[in-house]
């Protein structure tokens, strides 16, 4: 009775997004164990470059979980990623602000570009995916006309058309740096606080169950006397935040503002959030699950790169394996 | 059929159940929510392929691959909730997945032919190139009807057909009911009503808990006899008696002049200039046909058409302007809607997150949630109402109508309200369940409630309302009292017929 | 708004240039979004600066063949005296080049080429020559042996091809062997994560050739996060000033190949044009490698 009893629970736990999440994220690691490169695979550095590698895409994903919760989606976010990276390297290192004040300023941006989209969806009742492309375009003309359509780095360009150069800021080089004796890189700390930010609305603040709430039945909450709109401007705002939080992360990896970075970044993090197992439909979902897409993603990509294959090969299987993990997801219960 | 079960994981919700549908009879399947009558015509209509347990056909034993198969043979079901696409015309509708093609091209003209020959035989006066989902949801029941009667249907079995029909188009069904049976077809009917039961049956099986508990002819089986099978215990009368009201009682909801905007814009009003009262530990009822307005009036003093609204309202004598309903719930209304699966619920969550959402504004001082006195709140709430659950994580969705129901109430008691709006609160609930809810009415009456009740179901409203409005066209049309109200005079003021009070 | 502009400016400038005898010149850019084409206009932009008889129209395609099309034509409705064209792709482009060839206007086909003869010039770099000698440099600076590694661009351009194939045919029969190759789209964030790759799996890697400057700074990152951009040296192609050419100045490219844009050739060639000199038929771009010893001296012309 006792071990029947066992068994049903252990049942009822396969059947969850989180461990379909967490299986598939185990299926690849044994893809990296058979596909290991002459050993690469084992390399400390290959777990701590991969992670390194998908944070950015990681942040951005942190926010567009909270967004597709509350039913809605953001294209925008890979243009802000290229808007806040061009803005950033500017501020500091053109107009020699201080990091903390460009830093505000940039966070400032991200945010005011989500609440715009948001004011869109919740005030003008457009649909998110209309919104958000339109504020996609946008963000990245913005970058563009900022930047002249250059790359904002330490090479400065005079009146006369010459170049001069000057010290790249060190706030660059700090967030590009790794930390705990060299384990972890600074951007992955700030993906891990991103999730931990994220996960604390979600499952700690009245604001986060009313993104649930909204997610899975709009007139249903706004029934109960959940503020419909605000809850929608705040998740799309805390999106823009993210994104600018990853376009800050992005420029000081490159050491320069690249207008055109970011691009089909919002792809990748929808990719992420949907194979961790949070629902495009709304109302069902979390930020555990996301680090476990955004894992699962991570690995593959670094699978196919330290086996150096082709870019035809490797756009096939990614599509492949997206669509095996998806539907894998779907038989998932919660 | 014989012998059937089904587990849904693990848990067994038929067990060596049968059924012996005869040519020409109204076999009417009875039981409490939950007891496995949906669960059984599913397995019937072949959209649960995996059962034990074996069906034959006309004397040869047949297993349905999916719900094709079964319509081939004219085994159709008119489900409990609408399956109408409503951005489709009613034409499109009536032959979704089964379009009558010539060389893959569609046949619109014979459709078209056919379909109105259909709707003629049903009297159903509708526009064929008009959206199935701008007709009000009686026609809209009435097209799903349509819709599985088109070709040849042998056994049709309805699933609670009427619980969203007038008394009219209820009417016409079972008119129509009684023309398939002449030509031999077989029918199932699922209902909780014992008006429409006694009415339309041959013969009656009664399921509880998954198991089969009888079947018998119609008149050898007795109203008492019928609900004891169902509850397995007998029910002291049908309605618990209302206590007498306090005299002088001061009003909780007062509204003058209350004139609400049509929100679906076809007319100009869907309420107008109209004034109610409802004091402390009174139950006032609003009766209505279909589009009478009476659910519009409670959505608008709601708040949920913000800037649609003009009038004055009172809660307990202090003003309130309906500007959202966060700000009704803070004055201290409660509006359980007519749709629990639209409106009420969201499915997905749990029971626990379903009843504090209303109420998360005590519950999460300062923005910050507080899981120990949500856990409280449900476990408290659980518990008043008897809502039977394995624990408040449980999906509400998995719940039975009724519980789900008790859910809605619970989440709007956590508001801790003054004035209940009831819109059908006991739509789609089984007996024994519509007896408690009937129970709590009358105790949260007791505890100074005041309760503005809709409801389309006549003993219902003569036996809990302490007064009755009855509203047509978006105005009231008559006021009764506990005493002079009859069915007669009600149903004349609902057609129009001003009445002297 | 400033389509209305271009076209206001356009019929200004055309109706101004016959009462002053100067010539309005028509710039259709496929892509601005490429630093490489900005540079390309700027270029143009500051050689026309010293001829004051000159008028520049510039056109943006935006990345888009049909976009690119239209502004050929109007720039042909709007009269202009000479077209320079950058074209997107060969073989859509080609019939609306050769409607205003046919018209009288002289063309000047700048980097990509098109179909037939309908253009009076083309001026052009070759991105094979260009593989070939960043190989041979390649070759002589590591003494003909040693690991490399190859960050290609897209392999589906005909630059990403031509780099590759270049190279590839220098280091023929030496003891250069490409240990890891991957492509990295021309983008920097991918380059370095595809050096990353190519860190963890070999201890001993002389040499990275990228396909082009941003790609070579992307991998030195890389090297750098791992500690190994000592032993490493990166080679990029493009050599623009604020890229390529500022990371040989700071010492972290060994060496970048100038892929010229062409912008002051055709400003040349436009000129003789309309001075009724027509220039050779084609005009094949001489690069310049950039290296730590020579960049204060403007880099060393390639043979």
């Amino acid at each position: 009775m006792k071990r029947s009893e066992l068994m049903q629970q252990g049942r009822q736990w396969i059947r969850s997004p989180f461990a379909r999440a967490l299986l598939a994220l185990i299926c690849i690691a044994i893809l990296g164990v058979i596909f290991n490169a002459d050993g690469a695979f084992y390399k400390w550095s290959t777990h701590r470059d991969m992670f390194r590698q998908i944070s950015v895409f990681g942040i951005l994903a942190c926010g567009l979980t909270v967004v597709i919760i509350a039913g809605g989606i953001d294209l925008s976010v890979g243009s802000l990623v290229g808007l806040n990276a061009v803005l950033f390297s500017m501020l500091t290192i053109h107009c020699g602000w201080p990091a903390a004040a460009a830093i505000a300023a940039c966070l400032l941006a991200g945010t005011a570009a989500g609440v715009s989209s948001g004011g869109l969806v919740a005030k003008f009742r457009l649909q998110p995916f209309i919104a958000t492309l339109a504020m996609m375009v946008f963000a990245r003309g913005l970058a563009k006309w900022i930047s002249g359509g250059q790359k904002v780095s330490s090479a400065v360009q005079q009146a006369d058309g010459a170049y001069s150069y000057v010290e790249t800021p060190a706030i660059f080089n700090a967030l590009n740096a790794r930390i705990w004796h060299d384990n972890v890189a600074v951007v992955s700390v700030v993906f891990l606080v991103c999730l931990a930010v994220t996960a604390l609305i979600l499952a700690r603040l009245r604001w986060g169950r009313y993104v649930y709430a909204i997610g899975g039945n709009e007139e249903a909450a706004r029934l109960s006397g959940v503020p419909v709109k605000a809850t929608q401007l705040l998740a799309y705002g805390l999106c823009g935040l993210f994104s600018a939080v990853a376009g800050l992360c992005q420029a000081a990896q490159e050491l320069q503002g690249d207008p055109e970075a970011g691009v089909s970044y919002e792809l990748t993090a929808i990719a992420i959030v949907v194979m961790g197992g949070t629902s495009l439909a709304g109302g069902r979902g979390g930020v555990g699950l996301t680090l476990l897409g955004a894992l699962t993603i991570g690995y593959l990509e670094k699978i196919l790169s330290i086996n150096a294959v082709g870019e035809a090969a490797r756009l096939m299987l990614t599509g492949t394996i997206i669509v095996v993990a998806v539907i894998f997801q779907k038989g998932a219960k919660r | 059929m014989r012998g059937i079960g089904k587990s849904f994981a693990g848990v067994r919700v038929l067990d060596d159940v049968q059924l012996t549908l005869y040519a020409g009879e109204t076999h009417i399947l009875a039981g409490e929510n939950g007891a496995g009558k949906s669960t059984l015509i599913k397995i019937l209509a072949g959209i649960y392929t995996e059962f034990t347990g074996e069906i034959s056909f006309n004397g040869r034993p047949v297993r349905f691959k999916n719900p094709q198969a079964a319509s081939a043979l004219g085994i159709r079901v008119i489900h409990q909730e609408l399956s109408l696409v409503r951005e489709m015309s009613v034409l499109d509708n009536l032959f979704l997945g089964r379009e009558l093609c010539r060389y893959s091209m569609l046949r619109r003209k014979t459709q078209r032919e056919q379909a109105a020959a259909l709707l003629q035989r049903l009297g159903l006066d509708l526009d064929l190139q008009r959206t199935a989902g701008s007709y009000p949801l009686g026609l809209q029941q009435m097209i799903e009807i349509a819709k599985a009667l088109l070709g040849d249907a042998v056994v049709l079995i309805l699933d609670e057909p009427t619980s969203a029909l007038t008394g009219i188009e209820a009417e016409k069904l079972f008119a129509f009911m009684a023309a398939l049976k002449e030509r031999g077809c077989a029918l199932i009917y699922i209902s909780h009503k014992m008006e429409e039961i006694y009415r339309l049956a041959d013969r009656i099986t009664v399921l509880r808990d998954g198991r089969w508990i009888g079947s018998e002819r119609a008149d050898a089986l007795p109203r008492a006899e019928m609900i004891r099978w169902m509850v397995g215990r007998e029910l002291t009368g049908h309605f618990p008696a209302r206590p007498a009201l306090v005299p002088g009682a001061p009003a909780l909801l007062r509204v003058t002049g209350f004139s609400v905007a049509d929100p679906a814009g076809k007319r100009d009003f869907a309420v107008r200039d109209l004034s109610l009262e409802v004091r402390r530990g009174e139950i006032v009822g609003l009766a209505g046909l279909q589009g009478a307005g009476n659910s519009e009036l409670l959505l608008g003093l709601f708040g949920a058409y913000p800037g649609g609204v003009r009038g004055l309202m009172e809660v307990e004598g202090k003003r309130l302007t309906p500007g959202s309903p966060a700000m009704a719930i803070a004055a201290g209304l409660a509006l359980v809607t007519n749709d629990r699966k639209q409106t009420g619920l969201i499915a997905d969550h749990s029971i626990r997150w379903n009843l504090t959402l209303a109420a998360l504004r005590r519950l999460s001082p300062a923005g910050w949630l507080r899981p120990r006195r949500e856990r409280a709140c449900a476990a408290d709430y659980l518990e008043r109402l008897a809502i039977r659950a394995a624990s408040s994580d449980q999906p509400v969705a998995t719940l039975s109508g009724g519980n789900q129901q008790k859910v809605v109430l619970s989440k709007w008691l956590a508001t801790q309200p003054r004035v209940l709006l009831l819109d059908e609160p006991t739509r789609g609930v089984d007996i024994g369940a519509k007896h408690e809810i009937y129970e709590l009415m009358n105790q949260w009456t007791a505890q100074g409630l005041g309760i503005l009740l809709i409801t389309s179901e006549m003993p219902e409203l003569l036996a809990l309302s302490d007064r009755i409005l009855v509203m047509h066209g978006g105005r009231v049309t008559a006021e009764l009292s506990r005493r002079t109200a009859t069915p007669e005079g009600i149903m004349r003021a609902a057609m129009g017929e001003e009445a002297a009070a | 708004m400033k389509m209305i502009l271009v076209v206001l400016m356009s019929a200004f400038l055309t109706t101004g240039a016959l009462a002053q005898k100067s010539f309005t010149i028509g710039m259709s850019q496929c892509n601005l979004g490429e630093p490489w084409r900005v540079q390309m206009n700027a270029d143009i932009k500051k050689s026309a600066a010293a001829h004051p008889e000159l008028k520049l129209i510039y056109k943006d395609a935006q990345n888009d063949t049909l976009k690119q099309r239209a502004q050929i034509e109007e720039f042909v409705a709007a009269g202009v005296d000479l077209l320079i064209v950058s074209p997107k792709e060969a073989v859509p482009l080609t019939p609306p080049v050769a409607a205003a060839f046919k018209k009288g206007i002289p063309v000047i086909v700048l980097d990509r080429r098109l179909v037939g003869d309908q253009f009076t010039c083309f001026i052009g770099a070759d991105n094979r020559r260009i593989g070939r000698a960043a190989g041979r440099w390649i070759v002589e600076k590591l003494h003909g042996t040693g690991q490399v590694v190859e960050l290609k661009g897209l392999m589906t351009s005909t630059p990403g091809q031509d780099r590759n194939a270049g190279f590839r045919e220098s280091i023929k029969e030496t003891g250069i062997k490409v240990v890891f190759e991957a492509d990295m789209k021309w983008l920097e964030p991918d380059a370095r994560k595809e050096m990353e790759s190519a860190l963890a799996r070999f201890p001993d890697i002389k040499l990275v050739y990228a396909h082009n400057d941003p790609g070579a700074h992307g991998a030195w990152l890389a090297a750098k996060a791992a500690g190994r951009e000592k032993d490493i040296l990166f080679v990029g192609i493009d050599g623009l000033p604020q890229e390529g050419r500022t990371y040989v100045k700071q010492g972290i490219l060994a060496a970048s190949f100038e892929y010229p844009t062409g912008g002051r050739e055709a400003i040349d060639a436009a000129l003789s044009i309309l001075n009724g000199k027509p220039p050779a038929k084609e005009i094949t771009l001489k690069s310049k490698a950039f290296t730590p010893e020579n960049i204060e001296k403007g880099g060393e012309e390639l043979p």
